[in-house]
């Protein structure tokens, strides 16, 4: 019984997330236009000054700043949305659990983010071949953890909305280019290759994005299975 | 209809909630109880700043109470909260809540999941509460579509999408045009009779309280001062009220507070014609007579006058001595 209004409305909160986006053909074109565009300018700069292997990263950058762009202006903004019109009241006036509807936000993200993901990968692949060398059990593994802690940061920034009302809509700003450049999300910025120097790298780690991003290139362009990149893996899911 | 003694569905005893603002202590409610049973509309009638949101705050598990104690079907709304959410349900008439971009019948859909109801049970209920509130034609509509009227159409039967024992509703009809707003109470009425739905009211709105509820509770300033059936609390004023319009403005009424009998009175200025209506409540005819000899007298002119059926306004108004503007002036709401 208990489980199953867990999953209702999971599934329910999920449903109109993904619908009220399908139903309007505009914000898909925005979804996807974005990390396409930028993801496919940064493979033609990086082929042309002859950095092959970084055309990888690009695209791979691409496929995750969509969900980290969905993540910081849709997940974290809904709720403050949502009690502005009533809604969040209605939530919790209800016997549905605040962390089904939150899992199904989250979900409801993933599925409106992944046709701009797909469509830059397959782009990407089309495109520029990058060389890839991947070890696929270790990067299905990354991306779902490396998914599911920035959800976990996409909620709590709901919360922090929730709090602070519009005034957060400025921390969204302010995260947005710092964090996709120094979590590297179009290049390595922990490690050998990175040009950021020690302390930067430091604070960069503590971003869940950074650990996965980095993870993820060792597991699709380095073939490193579970066994080097397990470090990764056990930080992003203490997250 | 019920061949039983009716259930204490809501009992609140001596509740009492405090916000502490800036610069003051505010007393939302001060030692408020009551009891509501099964199959009422219970009307809390009060002006803005009485309470009533806070009243239906705490009862709909949104707020807690200060102190003093609140049931819903037994369950503490303080320590089970779970178990109240499970068979209430609000809604409130500043909120237009739903999705813009999902349909009315996906709208109602998504609410029957946050409480686990099986797809065919949810369909036919939408089917059912979209009959009686007129909405099925309006069923696939994106809700941003929808006029006002009908969004809260959809939102009321929102609130009774989960077959909910106690119904919540704050201003439910307020800003709404006059066909929706009956067609809504016509439909509370039903639902009470025929389902035995206890419902909730909390409005400003006199004339909705006087058509629809059973009982009601006069609330001002977080107390609760009378509670009874709208027909009893009118008989027990006595006389009609007594309505004049003098001139000229600014009229200086100071003597209506000394002439006895005088319950109360409630003025509204008319700057058009120069004049102010004066609405008193009184006890006997002798009162009137007194009232009527003491205009000229203070040197102001009668223009009209005329006697009306007392409605809960004059309640209000005897029990206050102020009507519901003049209060909400005094409050500072
Ligand atoms: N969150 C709050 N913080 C401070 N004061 C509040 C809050 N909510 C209500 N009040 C005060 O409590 C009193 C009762 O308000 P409310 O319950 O909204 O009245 P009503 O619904 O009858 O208009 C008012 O004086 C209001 O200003
Ligand atoms: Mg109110």
């Amino acid at each position: 019984m208990e489980s199953r209004l867990w999953l209702r409305a999971l599934y329910a909160r999920m449903w109109v997330r993904v619908m009220s986006v399908f139903n309007e053909p505009l914000w898909i074109a925005v979804n996807i236009g974005f990390p396409f565009f930028s993801s496919v300018g940064l493979g033609l700069l990086y082929s042309s000054t002859g950095l092959r292997s970084f055309v990888g990263f690009a695209i791979l950058g691409g496929i995750m700043i969509s969900f980290w762009g969905n993540v910081l202006w849709s997940m974290a903004s809904q709720f403050y949305w949502d009690k502005q019109v009533g809604l969040f009241e209605i939530y919790l006036t209800s016997p549905a659990p605040m962390t089904a509807i939150l899992i199904g936000m989250s979900l409801g993200g993933v599925v409106n983010t992944a046709p701009s993901a797909v469509l830059v990968a397959v782009a990407g692949w089309l495109f520029f071949a990058p060389p890839l060398s991947p070890s696929w059990l270790a990067v299905g593994l990354t991306f779902a953890l490396t998914l599911a802690s920035l959800y976990a940061m996409g909620m709590m920034l709901s919360s922090l909305y929730l709090a602070y009302g519009r005034e957060a809509e400025s921390i969204n700003e302010a995260l947005h280019e710092p964090v996709s450049l120094i979590s590297g999300v179009y290049f390595p910025s922990i490690g050998n290759f990175s040009p950021f120097p020690f302390s930067v790298q430091v604070f960069a780690s503590l971003i869940p994005l950074t650990i996965g991003m980095d993870a993820l290139r060792r597991a699709l362009f380095f073939s490193q299975g579970l066994s080097s990149i397990y470090l990764h893996l056990i930080v992003l899911s203490m997250r | 209809m019920l061949s039983h003694e009716p259930e204490v569905r809501v009992e609140v005893q001596n509740l009492r909630r405090e916000f502490d603002s800036k610069e003051r202590k505010v007393v939302a409610l001060n030692g408020v109880s009551l009891k509501v049973r099964e199959g009422e509309i219970f009307g809390v009638l009060g002006p803005n700043g009485a309470g009533k949101t806070t009243l239906i705050r705490i009862l709909s598990t949104l707020l807690l109470p200060t102190s003093g104690v609140a049931r819903v079907m037994g369950f503490d709304v303080a320590s089970e909260p779970e178990k109240v959410r499970a068979v209430i349900n609000m809604a409130s008439g500043a909120e237009r809540a739903g999705y813009d971009y999902i349909s009315a019948r996906g709208n109602l859909w998504f609410f029957s999941q946050l409480y686990g109801l099986p797809s065919e049970v949810a369909k036919a209920r939408i089917k059912a509460l979209s009959q009686l509130l007129g909405l099925d034609d309006y069923l696939d509509r994106k809700f941003y579509m929808l006029s006002t009227g009908y969004r809260q159409r959809v939102t009321i039967a929102r609130a009774f999408i989960n077959d909910p024992k106690i119904v919540f509703l704050d201003e439910p009809t307020i800003g709404l045009d006059v066909m929706t707003a009956m067609s809504i109470r016509e439909f509370l009425i039903k639902e009470a009779r025929e389902n035995g739905r206890t419902i909730f009211l909390a409005t400003h709105n006199m004339a909705e309280v006087d058509t629809i509820c059973n009982r009601v509770a006069i609330i001002d300033r977080g107390r609760i001062l009378t509670s009874d059936t709208p027909t009893n609390l009118k008989r027990s004023l006595g006389a009609p009220a007594l309505v004049m319009e003098v001139s000229p403005l600014p009229v200086n009424l100071a003597f209506l507070g000394a002439v006895e009998g005088v319950k109360g009175f409630t003025t509204s200025v008319d700057e058009e014609r120069g004049l102010a209506r004066v609405q008193v409540v009184v006890e006997s005819e002798e009162c009137v007579r007194r009232i009527l000899a003491g205009v000229p007298a203070s040197g102001m002119r009668l223009v009209s006058s005329w006697r009306q059926q007392t409605t809960l306004e004059e309640v209000f108004v005897s029990l206050v001595g102020r009507g519901f503007v003049e209060r909400e002036h005094e409050v500072g709401e």
